[in-house]
């Protein structure tokens, strides 16, 4: 009984624990280190067997596709796919693997953000924290909910990496919560406001008879 | 003139000051009835504080956006008020500035009055005061808080020694002379470094300028000596004091000269803001909310008012008028609360990360302790016009025989208010 307790509770409370994940900005998993570069057999088969007999992927781009069509908009981010797709390209050209600091590549142009993510007043500033742990990297008005687990299905749709939900930047400022008057001190108030009247008319009326 | 106060009734002597309780009794109803809506202004301030104490910050307008509220910009006013009274009063010693020399004593009272209530307006605006113990055992000396907290309890301090010594005559004219050389120097850095406050800001774009300093010094001044002449006319009106026309008429010169170094200091900045190829973006944007948007209506009258007050004062045909002097003044005092206002509000209208914030109302709470604290100044004022000997003894002795009018007392009074 004990048992199943324990285990209906660990699924009500799973979604939640890999939103915690999620929210900490860290990557839930990086499954492109684990088959690029791709290398090819005298066959033109992977030498490496990829997952659930996946030969390729395909990524839609719905915000970044302004970075060009076709391969022109992957080269922008990541290094030749027949080289290593896995790494990725800075500002001052040198490459970075994709376990690695990637919050940098998107730093070339969101480099206001980045600052903001520096000085902590955009997500958290945590070790391992990466924009990709929060932004979906190729279509980064999306924002993780949840990791799940990479490969489903035949081929790696980015969007089946996780639950997404889209990201609406703040209208305006937050409104400031209402200011706390007690009714008993407006009550006063009035009171002495009338008192105060009083004496002023008094102070006033006494200088016209004077 | 000690010993002839003493001989009179009601006169008591507090280390070495004699205090004129007597005057007290033959004051006018009018004179109480003043002292009554003082107290029961005082008393809505602390029953606001009450409030403040058991509810917390959720009472107050100020918000996050928004941290220091009217508390704080009647800080930086009322430590500007006083700056005036001393820089009168260091005149007369450091200048030889003799018409002055009967402003002395009403000139130093006001600067520590004033000064003690921007420190009062600071415990409340601490929401709980006695963790004002940490300021002390933990300082940071990378803020200017710590800089013009200190100065300004020090300065109150110096203040009201000298005020002693003006009035007790200890160590002649030689002390006099010597307090003036600390207290000036001291009320110049005091008001440095609450310009320091808002200047040392980096990411508050426009008060990040350093004409901040010299801005709040001549505001200081040219306010000061408006309500110093304020003050002296009420005096005057009460019989409490009295003055020759031409003291009058020197310190609106000095005002009038004053008011126009502080327009120019403003000038200047503005023009500097807005200066096509010198514009700094973020600067532009905030000081533009001040022309045009929300807060025009507290910042435009500051130059109508500033500029007003200058015409008036300027003409030299009309400047002896009382009339042109008060309402002169009077313009300029009221001028200033509001720079002091919009000062504050223009830091805070735009966020650091550019977003706009609500504009900034003191809340029911913010206003009854504000107003509190303005009527503990005027009670002390009022009181200090009947029992302190104000009167500078050589003003005395000619003047011993004038009758004191207490029944004119609270008009006056109100006029400061």
């Amino acid at each position: 009984m004990l048992v199943l307790t324990a285990v209906a509770l660990a699924l009500l409370f799973a979604p939640g624990a890999l939103a915690g994940q999620s929210a900490t900005g860290e990557l839930a998993f990086h499954p492109c280190s684990q088959c690029h570069p791709v290398t090819l057999g005298a066959d033109g088969q992977p030498l490496r067997a990829l997952p659930i007999g996946m030969t390729q992927h395909v990524v839609e781009l719905e915000v970044h596709d302004i970075l060009g069509e076709g391969d022109t908009a992957c080269l922008a981010c990541h290094d030749d796919p027949s080289r290593n797709p896995g790494m990725l390209l800075l500002a001052d050209g040198t490459f970075v693997d994709v376990t690695g600091d990637v919050s940098r590549v998107c730093q070339r142009c969101h480099f206001e953000k980045y600052r903001e993510w520096q000085v902590g007043v955009h997500g958290k500033n945590e070790p391992k924290c990466t924009a990709a742990g929060c932004h979906d990297p190729h279509t980064p008005s999306w924002i993780y909910v949840g990791a799940l687990p990479p490969f489903q299905g035949t081929g790696m749709e980015v969007r089946a990496v996780g639950e997404w939900l889209p990201f609406k930047p703040l209208a305006g400022p937050p409104t400031p919560p209402a200011v706390l008057t007690p009714a008993w001190l407006a009550i006063v108030t009035a009171l002495g406001a009338v008192v105060s009247a009083g004496m002023l008319g008094y102070l006033i009326l006494g200088r016209f008879k004077r | 003139m000690a010993e002839k106060a003493i001989s009179r009734p009601g006169v008591k002597r507090v280390i070495g000051v004699d205090l004129d309780f007597g005057a007290l009794r033959t004051a006018g109803p009018r004179y109480w009835a003043f002292v009554s809506l003082l107290v029961t202004v005082i008393g809505l301030g602390v029953m606001a504080w009450g409030t403040l104490l058991t509810h917390g910050g959720s009472v107050m307008a100020m918000r996050d956006s928004y941290p220091w509220g009217l508390w704080f910009t009647n800080y930086m006013y009322y430590v500007g008020l006083s700056a005036g009274g001393l820089v009168v009063y260091a005149s007369v010693h450091l200048f030889n500035a003799k018409q002055f020399a009967p402003l002395s004593r009403l000139a130093v009272l006001q600067a520590g009055v004033l000064v003690m209530m921007a420190l009062l307006g600071i415990i409340t605006d601490m929401e709980r005061p006695w963790r004002a113990v940490w300021m002390l055992l933990t300082p940071n000396f990378n803020s200017p808080f710590i800089y013009t907290g200190s100065a300004a309890n020090i300065y109150m301090i110096i203040c009201f020694v000298d005020l002693w010594i003006l009035i007790t005559g200890k160590g002649g004219h030689k002390l006099a002379h010597r307090m003036t050389l600390i207290a000036l120097p001291f009320a110049v850095y005091l008001h440095t470094t609450t310009a320091f406050v808002l200047s040392l800001n980096k990411s508050r774009e426009l008060w990040n300028s350093a004409v901040m300093v010299p801005i709040f010094l001549t505001s200081a001044t040219a306010s000061g000596v408006a309500l110093l002449l304020i003050c002296a006319y009420v005096m005057q009106r009460i019989g409490a004091m009295k003055f020759k026309p031409s003291m009058f008429r020197s310190l609106s010169t000095l005002l009038a000269t004053v008011i126009i170094i502080d327009l120019f200091l403003l000038a200047v900045e503005i023009l500097t803001v807005f200066w096509p190829t010198s514009a700094k973006p973020g600067h532009a944007l905030r000081l533009a909310e001040f022309f045009t948007g929300e807060y025009a209506i507290a910042f435009l009258p500051v130059l109508v008012l500033g500029l007003g007050a200058f015409a008036l004062l300027a003409g030299r045909s009309t400047r002896h008028l009382p009339a042109v002097q008060i309402t002169a003044s009077l313009m300029y005092v009221v001028a200033i609360f509001l720079k002091r206002y919009s000062l504050m509000a223009m830091g805070f209208a735009v966020d650091p990360l550019g977003q706009y914030s609500a504009p900034y109302l003191p809340s029911l709470v913010e206003v009854l302790i504000a107003l509190g604290l303005l009527a503990v100044g005027l009670l002390i004022m009022t009181l200090s016009a009947k029992v302190l000997p104000l009167r500078v003894p050589e003003e005395d002795s000619a003047e011993s025989d004038q009758v004191v009018l207490a029944s004119h007392a609270p008009e006056q009074a109100l006029e400061v208010g």
